[in-house]
């Protein structure tokens, strides 16, 4: 059953709004409990999942200097609590997973912080310690549970804060769905706390909260904070407290009790445990000493003290079930058959399988999104500064950010360029690697805040538009840029070495690199700059390793494949046919002679989302030529002549519009290139972010975990 | 971790309070005679144990010479305190008393606040004044878990006790002083208790004449400097005479304790159940329930014989070790066992229970029922493993039952297997 109730109905906000009514009144508009997670070792990150599988609403993960980083690839993380709460100011709840020797240093932070609820998990932090913790605690009015707990779980919400197993059953109301009435159980013993549960959901009856109080020797809010507290929901019906020999815990319950009648106004339920364990040896009677004529410590007082005090005493799960059923008149609030179906499916369920997340782009048969949009529609309405923004970034930028980013990027591409030697032979993608190897430029422009992984990308991407100028040997075109102009200028000008503006070809050239901008963590490139960024390289290492690894066979068909549609045009020109005979005859004598028709098929999609977007614009631009006719037809061809279906794709469009603008056929694979940059630096900034370091990569175990898929803001 | 009094004596010392000369320890008698010269009689004669109550049990002596001294020493040497056997004796120089009192800082177990507390009655149990004479000690709680004593605070313990001893007058600053530090003691080391009693006041001032610290176990890391001074190395486990199963399991990295004294004469009339229950809390609760199934369904013939804690999550090798411990232990008849909760692997446990059955078949060693329940962590591959075993080796595993999931509740579980070994021996 993974319905809850309404977040404001449950105890967690009950608790929340007797301490923090500001607070309370901001939940009501979100209807959202949010909660953190300090300490992002093992068990915190672990239990951040398994937090967030149960579906508490982890929002944040805090450790030093892991702030900006991730966890599960979607928690973000920060540096601070206050840091924190900038971005989060609504939380209720925080869970504590430091080591003992720095808890206390997290623990009073997240308590001067102002967070509510503190769940202390750390086990064993010095007594002293946990006093200056309890100090703050006072002063702060925070309800503090722990240290050494197993943490509070509420059923009704589904939520939880801490590493309770979903071992928990809420009310079920005739409508089948999950109720906010219950019991609540307050434990000293996680174990014991799991067993109560048990016997108290085989008979049918449900848990509103279950609240581990710790362990240790001090702890925060012990029985005579909590009981009042659980007695005041109104959903509540009955406490049971699960105490223990050691301690006084039990006998200052009893005397608050007597003292104070009007706070227990609900039935309560002692399970004591160690009836029958042997008297241990115990440090010293303190106890004795600062409350003189109190014996405490012993089952025999505790079971006296509570008796005096009017609440029921058991020693086993039997008695506990009777005693119960006898003060709740036999009420039940679920089938107990229902708790065990639950059960069985959940212990029975196969493990997890083994997979890891990325937010960049989702990649479907025949539809690619990026960070939550279809790419097709960034192709139609965005420019690359934009886009470039989005994929790294996970939103678009605002006005005044492109306007920033764009004389960024256009500054970028006047500095100075790196002598690079470029064998005339080599494939561009090996003189792209050196360049961004090579530019001092980039290695040192590593700007700070929040801005800074997008900054990097787009002043990398002005340095490609220089790196390509003087690729195409355009690059006296580099003086003539003015600092102040669209950098779709800059590009169409390096491209083309025309210093007039053709602004029907620059937008289509921008559009071909806006499609080439990423496909997920499927390609080798991307996956090439992700294995690399796995040992933190500097970010211009591991992009040059993806651009590296475009080629002729992958992202470099581009331009065999406009040499092909030349082929075929000038066929039909020369010998007078129609384009389609033309192509049919062309096609026939590459299979003859054992050549690869480029640009055609695709190992993901049957229709490349990006084709009709790029034969829409470049029909619209006019300059539509007969590669582009050819290309619209070559998929229908191809399947006549050789009997398979083999569509045309995006480096097969690309190809045609290159060759029917009449440019370098060799621009198909650099325009390419120049898009996925942008790709793959959201890849590289997102696996250092994410991920461990070094940590073994199984590319086919991949899911998607970004945004899910959204209206473009026209 | 409680210190001995040489010790706890030392780290005061090193906080600049006052102790009687000391002599140094020695486990014979002879010793002292040895080095009877270098003592001022008369000398203290102590034994090294944990436990208070020394001096009633005579653990305690005043030697006047040396030939006194030995007589004592080897009378003390054969004593047991509480249980402790007296193996070492520490020797002081015995001073002069014009008067005594109790100083002392603990921690409230009821709020959690450090309390300090002063009385003129010093040298007695402080427990016994608090009860008959409360108005004999004075208290104070500081709820701002202060490192240092606030001097008001100091100035008016000092007054408290200088007005009821006998010569405290004459040295109300250097008490104030004693109180002042061992506060800060008492916070700087991590104590859980730090007492002083009695402060013995002499001619010269104020003397420590006995000492008593217990420091904090989780604060051992950061204390490092004093465990080295004191030649401490590893921590100390505040037990009497473990039997020899508390040995074993001690070896064996986990928590045990028999509930039996050794020499325990077995009724054949009862069932003797042995648990192996995961952590320490249901540790204790599997003995209340044991016993209390017992009671209810089966004439109170169920006895159950261990407290044992597996700690969060044993390996392979530890899981062996609990069910063999008691597989050796003669008086069990039943075990009981219990897995529940996130943080230990049913996989790792249903593995090492059905290699220690496996392994003890081989060697021709007792094998017990087992009866019980796991649910939890990595359930669906422990699941898969006992299932396979059970086709594997039906003979050597039939025995064993073990519940998958929670069909039914421990109690219950507990119950079934009690009546199954009941049957098995003919009993109703």
């Amino acid at each position: 059953m993974s319905e809850k109730i309404n977040a404001t109905d449950g105890m967690l906000f009950y608790i929340t709004s007797r301490i923090r009514p500001e607070l309370a009144k901001r939940i009501r508009e979100t209807n959202r409990l949010e909660t953190v997670v300090i300490g992002l070792g093992g068990q915190g990150t672990k239990h951040a999942g398994l937090m967030h599988d149960y579906g508490s609403e982890v929002v944040a993960g805090v450790a030093p200097s892991k702030g900006g980083s991730r966890i599960h690839e979607t928690i973000p993380v920060y540096n601070s609590v206050s840091e924190c709460l900038e971005e989060h100011p609504n939380v209720v709840a925080a869970s504590i997973w430091r080591h003992y020797s720095t808890a206390k240093d997290a623990a009073i932070e997240a308590i001067e912080s102002g967070i509510p609820i503190i769940v202390l998990i750390t086990e064993g932090i010095p007594l002293r310690d946990v006093r200056d913790i309890l100090v703050a605690a006072r002063k702060h009015n925070t309800v503090l549970i722990g240290g050494n707990t197993p943490g509070i779980i509420f059923p009704p919400e589904r939520i939880k804060v801490g590493m309770l197993p979903d071992v928990f059953y809420p009310e079920e109301t005739e409508n089948g769905k999950p109720g906010a009435k219950g019991i609540t159980i307050i434990s000293r013993s996680g174990a014991i706390l799991y067993h109560l549960s048990d016997a108290m959901a085989s008979v049918g009856i449900a848990q509103n909260a279950v609240i581990g109080i710790g362990g240790d020797g001090a702890i925060g809010s012990v029985f005579t904070d909590l009981v009042p507290l659980a007695m005041g929901y109104e959903n509540t019906d009955l406490v049971i407290v699960a105490g223990e020999i050691g301690g006084m815990q039990e006998e200052l319950l009893a005397q608050h009790i007597k003292d104070n009648p009007a706070l227990y106004t609900k039935p309560l339920v002692a399970m004591l445990s160690g009836a029958h364990a042997p008297e241990g040896k115990t440090m010293g009677h303190a106890g004795a000493i600062v409350t003189p004529g109190m014996e405490t410590g012993t089952f025999k007082s505790k079971k006296a003290a509570l008796e005096s005090a009017g609440v029921t005493v058991v020693n086993s799960q039997f008695d506990l079930i009777d005693a119960v059923k006898e003060k709740l008149n036999n009420k039940t609030y679920f089938k107990p058959e229902r708790y065990y179906e639950k059960m069985r499916q959940i212990w029975e369920a196969p493990p997890p399988k083994a997979g890891w997340g990325t937010m960049v782009t989702k990649v479907e048969p025949n539809n690619l999104v990026v960070r939550g949009y279809k790419l097709q529609q960034l192709v139609e309405h965005s420019n690359l500064i934009e886009v470039a923004h989005l994929i790294v970034t996970g939103e678009l930028p605002d006005a005044d950010t492109i306007k920033s980013l764009t004389k960024l990027a256009v500054d970028a591409a006047m500095k100075p360029l790196p002598d690079v030697y470029r064998n005339p032979n080599e494939d561009v993608s090996k003189t792209f690697e050196k360049y961004l190897i090579n530019d001092e430029e980039l290695a040192t422009f590593n700007p700070d805040g929040k801005l800074a992984q997008s900054e990097k990308t787009i002043f990398c991407l002005g340095r490609v538009a220089a790196y390509l100028a003087k690729i195409l040997g355009n690059d006296s075109i580099l003086t003539e840029i003015k600092s102040d102009e669209p950098f779709s200028n800059v590009i169409y000008k390096v491209i083309t070495g025309e210093t007039k503006v053709d602004s029907a070809k620059a937008r289509m050239l921008e559009a071909m690199i806006v499609a080439s901008i990423d496909h997920g963590v499927t390609p080798p490139s991307a996956q090439a700059t992700i294995l690399v960024a796995t040992v933190r390289p500097a970010y211009e290492v591991a992009v040059a390793h993806g651009v590296g690894a475009i080629t002729d066979i992958h992202g470099g068909a581009g331009q065999k494949a406009a040499a092909f549609f030349t082929a075929c045009a000038e066929f039909a020109k020369k010998e007078n046919v129609s384009i389609e005979d033309a192509t049919t005859a062309k096609m026939k004598e590459y299979i003859a002679t054992g050549k690869r028709i480029e640009g055609m098929g695709h190992r993901v999609h049957t229709q490349d989302p990006r084709r009709d977007v790029l034969w829409q614009l470049v029909d619209k631009s006019g300059m539509a030529g007969d590669c582009i006719a050819i290309s619209k037809i070559a998929g229908d061809i191809f399947e006549s002549v050789r009997g398979m279906s083999l569509p045309i794709n995006v480096d097969g469009v690309i190809g045609a519009i290159i060759a029917d603008m009449g440019l370098d056929p060799k621009l198909a694979k650099a325009l390419f290139i120049y898009g996925r940059v942008a790709g793959l630096s959201a890849h590289y900034f997102e696996e250092i972010a994410t991920q461990a370091r070094m940590r073994r990569i199984n590319f086919a175990q991949a899911v998607y975990k970004g945004v899910g898929e959204r209206e473009y803001p026209v | 971790m409680r210190l001995y009094e040489n010790e706890a004596k030392k780290v005061f010392q090193t906080e600049g309070i006052e102790v009687p000369a000391q002599y140094g320890i020695t486990c014979t008698a002879d010793d002292i005679k040895l080095h009877a010269d270098d003592f001022q009689f008369p000398i203290m004669i102590k034994s090294l144990v944990l436990v208070g109550g020394r001096g009633k049990a005579g653990g305690i002596k005043k030697a006047d010479s040396a030939d006194d001294a030995s007589k004592l020493a080897s009378e003390m040497l054969g004593l047991k305190i509480k249980g402790y056997p007296v193996e070492i004796l520490m020797l002081e120089n015995a001073v002069e008393e014009i008067g005594a009192c109790y100083v002392g800082v603990t921690m409230n177990p009821a709020n959690y606040n450090v309390i300090m507390m002063v009385s003129p009655s010093g040298g007695v149990d402080i427990e016994q004044v608090a009860k008959e004479n409360p108005e004999a000690i004075l208290k104070i709680e500081l709820p701002n878990n202060d490192k240092e004593l606030p001097d008001d605070i100091a100035a008016k313990f000092a007054e408290f006790l200088a007005k009821g001893i006998d010569g405290g007058e004459k040295h109300l600053d250097k008490l104030k002083n004693i109180i002042a530090k061992t506060f800060a003691t008492f916070q700087k080391y991590d104590c859980k208790v730090a007492e002083i009693n009695p402060l013995i006041i002499t001619p010269d001032g104020p003397v420590a004449a006995d000492a008593k610290m217990v420091l904090d176990d989780n604060a051992l890391y950061r204390q490092s400097d004093i465990l080295n001074i004191l030649g401490i190395k590893e921590t100390r486990h505040d037990v009497s005479e473990p039997t020899k199963n508390e040995v074993r399991a001690r070896e064996g990295g986990f928590i045990y304790v028999d509930l039996l004294d050794e020499d325990f004469k077995k009724d054949p009339e009862k069932l003797y159940v042995g648990l192996v229950p995961g952590g320490a809390g249901y540790g204790i609760f599997s003995i209340d329930e044991t016993a209390n199934v017992g009671e209810r369904f089966f004439d109170d013939r169920v006895v159950p014989v261990n407290f044992m804690d597996s700690g969060g999550g044993p390996k392979l090798k530890g899981v062996i070790e609990m069910f063999s411990l008691l597989m050796d232990y003669e008086i069990v008849d039943l075990i009981i066992t219990s897995r529940f909760g996130g943080i230990s692997s049913c996989d790792t446990f249903i593995r090492g229970l059905i290699e220690c059955i496996r392994q003890r078949k081989k060697e021709g060693k007792r094998v017990l029922p087992v009866y019980g329940r796991m649910v939890g962590t990595d359930l669906p591959g422990a699941r898969d493993f006992l299932e396979n075993a059970k086709r594997e080796t039906p003979d050597e595993l039939k025995d064993m039952h073990i519940y998958v999931g929670n069909q039914i509740i421990m109690a219950e579980v507990i119950k079934e297997g009690i009546q199954k070994a009941f049957e098995t021996k003919g009993w109703k």
